[in-house]
């Protein structure tokens, strides 16, 4: 059997895909924290020991991601967007168009029937339409970021948010919290503000259906259900959103080894 | 007063025309020359490239200094922090054009302490004996960045030269307004002729400045013919160099050296493709880069494409020029005329091509002649946050051009011309990265 590792170091979390030939066998998921040369190192060790495997058994690893240079053990480095649309389309063949939620940037992507990106795009340079958005305001209403979408789905009375800025959202949390709002409305209304963010980039690249949704952001219910009512569509979901980019990666390892690369 | 702080040491970019390796010292000598002006009492005009009136000053013998260029070496040179600073300091807004920011910044320290700034970039920038404004397109640091430098130089005075054209509708036909365009635009020419005269000491010699439009309308038909010589496969001179090679063009025009410059070029050129040396030894894509000005401090972007198999054969910026031979223009015995002629010319030079093209516009006929010319495989644009009159508009061209002509792979690039911290270089290159595998997957489709 050969096997083949994906890593993708992001700038909020780490991840790390195992596969026995094109079959996921374990992933791991850490964050990344301030050392991405010791959390790649980490990352994989954990992956690689649910597998049951060491890092020698490995054939070929590919690393992508922010600090994926980081990845000193790996064979090569890929684009993430190349990683991110293997990885959608080995979960979901029909997938023509994905958008990636991660901690840094939102990636909108457009695939064709081989996997293959033909055309992308990546939010601004500010925390606006990214992960990090909701990092800044789960911080402000107190609440672990994994209960933001739970917690929003119970808004009765979705806040307005002038701003698509996260400072300065951050300072209209509060003063909503002020004002007495409750904290699922106003989460609901940071919702519809950042999928309307994301709404934009898709119309920019324009949606072909299917159309997945991967990332850290998509772990939040509430904001996937904000895009899918903007976009007036659903949208495909991996049962773990935050791999897809190391799982590309493993693939596009695979495919090295495959073909005697 | 903002601290000093030392800029970072940077490598020489590597061009592939040996005339673009001498852009470096032909702008270190130019600054130099401003210098010795001001020693020597000569008169200085700060200016703006493109302006129209680089053959004015030249025949006045007024030597210019183009404040945008040195806003841009200082971008170079990753010294421009300082002087963004500075100008912040005296309430000047961050997301105002950088160039203007630097230069204010520059100009308001001179002033205040009455000497050049410690170490400016390639010895700094003399204080003019006037500052020429141009009032074109919606660039308002055209006319307004000179009015605002006046709060530190009240003593300089400004004239602003009004250089309209007319705009392109798909319903009209140019040449029924052309006429009234010109006229405004001599006036506005001669008004600046009466200006220098007033302000420097120096008489327009009329000969002289036929003289100096003959040299500079030739200089027009080499550019245009040089830079036609890209579209060889492999491609033997990129953007990267064009970003050297605009110096001659939009800081010297006029003059024998600039036209001597590009006969260089050209004959360099020739010869690189009797020889089949491209720019890349192994040309996999060809880009064109369809819009937004540099990041300067980051022209070595350039070469990361280059390594991944990508070369530029085809720019739209500080491609200002087209052959004159080509811009029918009516024979006039007054030199003023004649520019305005090639200036209303010059921008309405795709109007009727964009007329018969629904939905097109004379940007969007560029990009697409661009790339039907110089055998394009996709296109690569720069959105600067800081240019509020030019950038805007690149999405909607883009969007255009996929609509009504064909869907070609894109990078928008975001960043800054001068402003460093807009820049990521880890993002930019994933960016390209990423871009380089969908033109692969588009080209293997």
């Amino acid at each position: 059997m050969v096997y083949v590792a994906g890593i993708d170091i992001g700038s909020a979390f780490s991840k790390a895909v195992i596969m026995a030939e094109n079959e996921i066998i374990a992933y791991e998921v850490m964050p990344s924290g301030g050392n991405y040369k010791l959390t790649a190192e980490q990352v994989i060790e954990e992956a690689l020991t649910k597998a049951g495997l060491s890092l020698k058994d490995i054939a070929y690893t590919v690393a992508t991601g922010y600090g994926a240079a980081s990845a000193s053990f790996s064979s090569e480095t890929a684009s993430d967007i190349s990683c991110l649309a293997r990885g959608v389309y080995y979960l979901f063949p029909a997938a023509r168009t994905a958008i990636d939620i991660g901690g840094q940037f939102t990636r909108v992507l457009k695939l064709n029937n081989r996997g293959r990106a033909t055309a992308f795009l990546l939010s601004e340079k500010c925390a606006a339409g990214s992960g990090r958005f909701l990092q800044v305001i789960a911080r402000v209403l107190q609440i672990d970021l994994e209960d933001i979408g739970e917690l929003s789905l119970k808004s009765k009375n979705r806040v307005s948010f002038n701003t698509g800025c996260a400072v300065f959202a951050e300072s209209e949390a509060v003063s909503r919290i002020a004002e007495g709002a409750a904290k699922e409305d106003i989460l609901a209304g940071l919702h519809r503000t950042l999928a309307a963010k994301i709404q934009t980039m898709v119309a920019r690249l324009g949606i072909e259906p299917d159309c997945a949704v991967v990332g850290g952001g998509a772990k939040d219910i509430g904001l996937v259900k904000s895009i899918e009512e903007g976009l007036g569509c659903r949208l495909l979901l991996p049962e773990e959103p935050r791999i897809v980019a190391a799982l590309g990666a493993a693939l596009v390892a695979w495919e090295k080894v495959s073909k005697g690369g | 007063m903002t601290e000093e702080k030392k800029p970072e040491e940077r490598k020489r970019r590597k061009t592939a025309t040996e005339a673009a390796s001498r852009v470096g010292p032909m702008v270190k000598a130019a600054l130099a020359e401003n210098l010795r002006a001001k020693e020597e009492g000569r008169p200085i005009a700060y200016s703006f490239i493109y302006s129209g009136y680089d053959e004015i000053i030249r025949a006045m013998d007024i030597v210019p200094a183009w404040t945008e260029n040195y806003a841009g070496v200082c971008g170079v040179k990753r010294d421009a922090q300082r002087f963004l600073e500075k100008a912040e300091s005296e309430n000047f807004s961050r997301s105002l054009c950088t160039y203007a920011l630097c230069g204010l910044g520059f100009d308001s320290w001179r002033e205040e302490t009455g000497e050049m700034p410690p170490n400016p970039p390639w010895g700094g920038q003399a204080r003019p004996t006037v500052m020429l404004g141009s009032g074109q397109i919606i660039c308002d640091p055209r006319y307004k960045w000179y009015q605002a430098a006046q709060h530190y130089m009240p003593d300089v005075p400004v004239y602003v030269a009004g250089l309209p054209y007319p705009p392109y509708e798909d319903d009209y036909d140019y040449r029924d307004v052309q006429g009234y365009y010109v006229k405004y635009i001599v006036e506005e020419l001669r008004g600046l002729v009466a200006f220098l005269e007033r302000h420097t000491n120096r008489k327009m010699d009329w000969d002289r400045l036929s003289e100096v439009i003959d040299i500079s309308d030739r200089t027009w038909n080499m550019i245009s013919e040089a830079y036609d010589l890209r579209k060889a496969v492999p491609c033997p001179m990129g953007t990267g160099d064009a970003m050297n090679t605009m110096v001659p063009m939009t800081f010297m025009m006029g003059t024998q050296e600039a036209y001597d410059f590009f006969k260089d070029l050209y004959d360099e050129l020739q010869l690189k493709i009797a020889n089949r040396e491209g720019v890349i030894p192994d040309e996999k894509y060809r880009l064109l880069w369809g819009g937004g000005l540099p990041s300067w401090f980051a022209l070595t972007d350039f070469n990361y494409f280059n390594s991944k198999g990508a070369v530029f054969p085809a720019e739209v910026t500080y491609r200002l020029v087209e052959p004159v031979y080509n811009l029918d223009l009516p024979r006039v015995s007054d030199p003023l005329e004649h520019l305005a002629w090639r200036w209303v010319k010059y921008w309405a030079y795709r109007h009727d091509k964009a007329r018969k093209r629904p939905g097109s516009n004379p940007d969007v006929e560029r990009l697409i002649e661009y790339i039907e010319d110089y055998k394009i495989d996709g296109v690569v644009m720069h959105e600067a946050f800081s240019c509020r009159s030019w950038h805007p508009g690149l999405i909607w061209q883009l969007n255009q051009l996929k609509r009504i002509y064909r869907d070609i792979p894109s990078l928008i690039l975001e960043s800054d011309i001068v402003d460093i911290s807009s820049y990521n270089e880890a993002d930019t290159r994933a960016r390209i990265d990423a871009f380089i595998d969908t033109l692969e997957a588009v080209k293997s489709r």
